[in-house]
C-alpha cells in the first residue's frame, strides 16, 4: 500500500504523563497522515486512553508535545476541536435521550445548518443501519448499536481527525466487521484516524500500527512489515515477543 | 470585526442546545419532577401548619390538697384562659410529680392544705409548681402563665386590704404591649417564608449538583468538552432551566402562603424579585461547587445535605441568631441563606423596600459572585 503523504494530521512527540506515583506515559510518540488508519494495539494499561486524551486536549502533559493538523490541543483548544472527532471509551451520550435527540443535540452543539444536518444525520444512520431506531433511546440499544450512534455523533461535523479508544471493546464479531467497515470508508474519504484496541487481531486491518506498552511504543509499521521484519506468524507472537525483549 | 458577532451567534445557539436538553431530560425523569414541583407544595403546607410556635393547652395536674372553696377557685381561673389544660388531679405532690416523670403532664400545680386558711388569715400563701423542662418553649410559657396568675391574684389582693384598712391605692404600672405586624402573632407569616428559603434551597442546590455530577458519571461531560462548546455556555445552559424551575417554585410557594394561610405581601416585590435572583445565583454556585468536589451523583447529594443543614440551621429560619453564641453569630455573617431569609421576611412581612434593605442584597451579590468564581474555577480545573 502507498504511505499517504503530506504533514501529519496527528501527532505525539514523546508524551510524558505521570498520575501520582504511576507513569501513565513515558515517552510515547506516533504520528498519523490524513487518509491513514492508525491502531494503538497493546493491552489495558499500557497507556493508550491517557494518550488520546492527552491528542484530544483533555489532559495536561508533563513532557512531549500533542498536535492535532499543526495546533496545539489545549491552548488553540476551539480551532481542534472544529476540526476533531472523538468517541471514547465509555459510554458517553444521553442515555435517556433517543438516538434521533442525541444526534440533534450534538448538531447543534456543532452549530450544523439545518440542511446539512437533516442530510448527514440521514446518511449517518443509513451507513450505521441505525435508521430504524431513531426513537430509541440510547441506553436501549445493543453495545454494537450503542458504538455506532457514538460514532455517527462524532463524525456529524465532518472532522478531518477522527480518534477512537477502544471502539470494538465489547461488541459482537458482526458489529464489530461492521464498524471496520464503516471506518474504512471514511478513512478513503482522507480522514485521518487513530484507533486504539485491545485485541492483536485487529492490528491487520489498520495501514500502520504501534505496539504500545508501559507508556511507549515497543514498534511500530505496517502490519505485514511489522510480522516480516519480526519473523513472527501471528501479532500476539510478535507482541509478547517485544515485551518480553523490552523486560 | 465579523468573529464576534458569529461567535455570539454560536454560543447562542449552543447554549440553546443545552438547555432543550436538560428541559427534555428532566422533564422525561419523574422523580425529578416531583421534587421540582410537588415537593415544595407539600413543604408549605406541612411546615405551614406543623411549625407553630404558639404554645396552648399544656397539660397540668391539679393537686389539692387544701379542699377548700379558695383552692378550688384559683384553680378553676388559672385554667381558665386556655393557655394551660387540667390533664390530671392529684392527691399528693408525689403522684403529681409522678405524672411529670410518665409524662402525663408538662407542669403540676399543688395548692398546699391551709392554703386557704394562710389567704384568709392574711398571711402569705404558697403555691408550689413543677415545670418539665425537657421542653423549654413549653416551659416558659407554663411557667409565665402560672406566674402571671398568682402575680395579678396577688396585686388584686394588696389592694383590697389597702381599701378596706383606709389606706390609700398603691400606684401600679400597667403594660399595654402593640403588637405590629402580625398582631395576632400567627406563625404561618414566619413559617412560610423560611420554607421559601429552604425549599430553593434545597432543590435548586441539589438538583444543580446532581445534574452536573450525573455528566460525569455517565460520561457525557467528556464527550461535550470535546465538541467546541465552551465551558461557560455549557454551564450557563445547565444552570438557566433550573434557575427558572426555581423562580416558579417561588411563585408555587408565595402563592399557597398567600392562599392557605394568609401571607401578608406588604413591600415592593420587585425587592423580593431582586432577592431571589441574587439568592439562585448563591444556591445554583453552591451547587456547581458540590459537583466539582463529588464523582458520583450520590456523592452529590449526600454533600449537598451536608452543606445544607447547617446553612440552615445558622440562618435564623428556624431559630433565632441572637440566641447563638457570639462565635456562631459571627459565622452567621457569611450565611447567604440568612441574608436572603431576613430580606424576604421584611419585605413580605414588614413593607421593607430597597431603601431598608439594600445593604442586605449587596451582601448577598458579594456572596454569590465569590461562590460563582470559586466553582467556576475548579469546575475548569476539574474538567482535566
Amino acid at each position: 500500500m502507498a504511505a499517504p503523504g503530506g504533514e501529519p494530521a496527528l501527532e505525539a512527540r514523546g508524551l510524558v504523563r505521570r498520575f501520582g506515583a504511576t507513569t501513565a506515559l513515558d515517552g510515547l510518540g506516533l504520528a498519523v497522515r490524513p487518509g491513514e488508519l492508525y491502531g494503538l494495539v497493546g493491552p489495558d494499561g499500557a497507556g493508550k486512553t491517557t494518550a488520546i486524551r492527552a491528542l484530544a486536549g483533555l489532559i495536561d502533559l508533563d513532557g512531549g508535545e500533542a498536535r492535532v493538523l499543526g495546533l496545539d490541543p489545549i491552548r488553540e483548544g476551539r480551532a481542534v476541536r472544529e476540526r476533531l472527532g472523538l468517541m471514547p471509551q465509555q459510554f458517553s451520550l444521553y442515555r435517556d435521550l433517543s438516538v434521533m435527540e442525541n444526534l440533534r443535540f450534538f448538531g447543534r452543539v456543532y452549530c450544523l445548518p439545518r440542511a446539512a444536518f437533516r442530510e448527514r444525520s440521514e446518511r449517518l444512520l443509513q451507513l450505521t443501519r441505525l435508521a430504524p431506531f431513531a426513537d430509541r433511546r440510547a441506553d436501549a440499544l445493543s453495545g454494537g448499536m450503542y458504538k455506532k450512534l457514538a460514532l455517527a455523533c462524532a463524525l456529524l461535523h465532518r472532522p478531518e481527525v477522527l480518534i477512537l479508544d477502544e471502539p470494538t471493546n465489547g461488541v459482537d464479531p458482526v458489529s464489530r466487521r461492521e464498524l471496520w467497515a464503516l471506518l474504512h470508508e471514511f478513512v478513503h474519504g482522507g480522514m485521518a484516524v487513530l484507533i486504539s484496541t485491545p485485541y492483536m487481531d485487529e492490528a491487520e486491518r489498520c495501514d500502520r500500527v504501534g505496539l504500545a506498552h508501559r507508556g511507549r511504543l515497543l514498534d511500530e509499521g505496517a502490519p505485514l512489515e511489522l510480522l516480516a521484519r519480526s519473523g513472527a506468524a501471528t501479532f500476539e507472537e510478535l507482541f509478547v515477543a517485544r515485551i518480553r525483549e523490552a523486560g | 470585526m465579523s468573529g464576534a458577532p458569529g461567535g455570539l451567534r454560536t454560543a447562542l445557539v449552543q447554549l440553546l442546545a443545552v438547555v432543550r436538553k436538560e428541559i427534555r431530560q428532566t422533564v422525561r425523569d419523574r422523580r425529578v419532577m416531583f421534587l421540582l414541583v410537588v415537593a415544595p407544595l407539600l413543604q408549605t403546607v406541612i411546615f405551614g401548619f406543623a411549625i407553630d410556635f404558639q404554645v396552648d393547652r399544656i397539660p397540668v395536674a391539679v393537686a389539692d390538697l387544701d379542699r377548700t372553696e379558695a383552692s378550688r377557685e384559683h384553680a378553676r381561673r388559672l385554667l381558665a384562659d386556655g393557655t394551660l389544660r387540667r390533664a390530671a388531679d392529684a392527691t399528693s405532690a408525689e403522684e403529681a410529680d409522678g405524672m411529670l416523670d410518665r409524662n402525663r403532664a408538662a407542669a403540676a400545680v399543688i395548692f398546699p392544705p391551709r392554703f386557704g386558711a394562710d389567704l384568709d388569715a392574711g398571711r402569705t400563701a404558697r403555691v408550689q409548681v413543677l415545670v418539665d423542662g425537657t421542653d423549654p418553649n413549653q416551659a416558659t410559657v407554663a411557667a409565665s402563665a402560672v406566674s402571671r396568675y398568682f402575680g395579678e391574684v396577688g396585686q388584686a389582693l394588696a389592694r383590697e386590704r389597702a381599701a378596706a384598712a383606709g389606706r390609700p391605692l398603691p400606684g401600679t404600672i400597667r403594660v399595654t404591649p402593640r403588637i405590629a405586624y402580625n398582631p395576632s402573632l400567627r406563625s404561618a407569616p414566619f413559617m412560610v417564608p423560611g420554607v421559601l428559603v429552604m425549599v430553593l434551597l434545597i432543590i435548586t442546590t441539589i438538583v444543580t449538583a446532581m445534574g452536573l455530577s450525573r455528566e460525569r458519571e455517565m460520561g457525557t461531560l467528556e464527550q461535550v468538552m470535546v465538541t467546541p462548546i465552551r465551558p461557560l455556555v455549557l454551564l450557563l445552559g445547565k444552570l438557566l432551566p433550573f434557575a427558572a424551575i426555581g423562580l416558579f417554585d417561588v411563585l408555587l410557594v408565595l402563592s399557597a402562603g398567600g392562599w392557605i394561610f394568609d401571607l401578608p405581601f406588604r413591600g415592593p416585590l420587585a425587592v423580593l424579585g431582586v432577592a431571589t435572583l441574587l439568592y439562585l445565583l448563591v444556591t445554583l454556585s453552591l451547587g456547581l461547587l458540590i459537583s466539582t468536589v463529588s464523582r458520583t451523583q450520590q456523592q452529590s447529594f449526600l454533600a449537598g445535605f451536608l452543606v445544607l443543614q447547617p446553612a440552615l440551621l445558622l440562618s435564623g429560619v428556624a431559630t433565632p441568631i441572637r440566641a447563638m453564641p457570639d462565635w456562631l453569630q459571627a459565622v452567621t455573617l457569611l450565611n447567604p441563606v440568612r441574608w436572603f431569609i431576613e430580606v424576604v421576611r421584611a419585605n413580605l412581612l414588614r413593607g421593607a423596600d430597597f431603601a431598608d434593605l439594600w445593604p442586605r442584597l449587596l451582601i448577598l451579590l458579594v456572596l454569590g459572585l465569590a461562590l460563582l468564581s470559586a466553582a467556576t474555577m475548579r469546575f475548569r480545573k476539574r474538567l482535566q
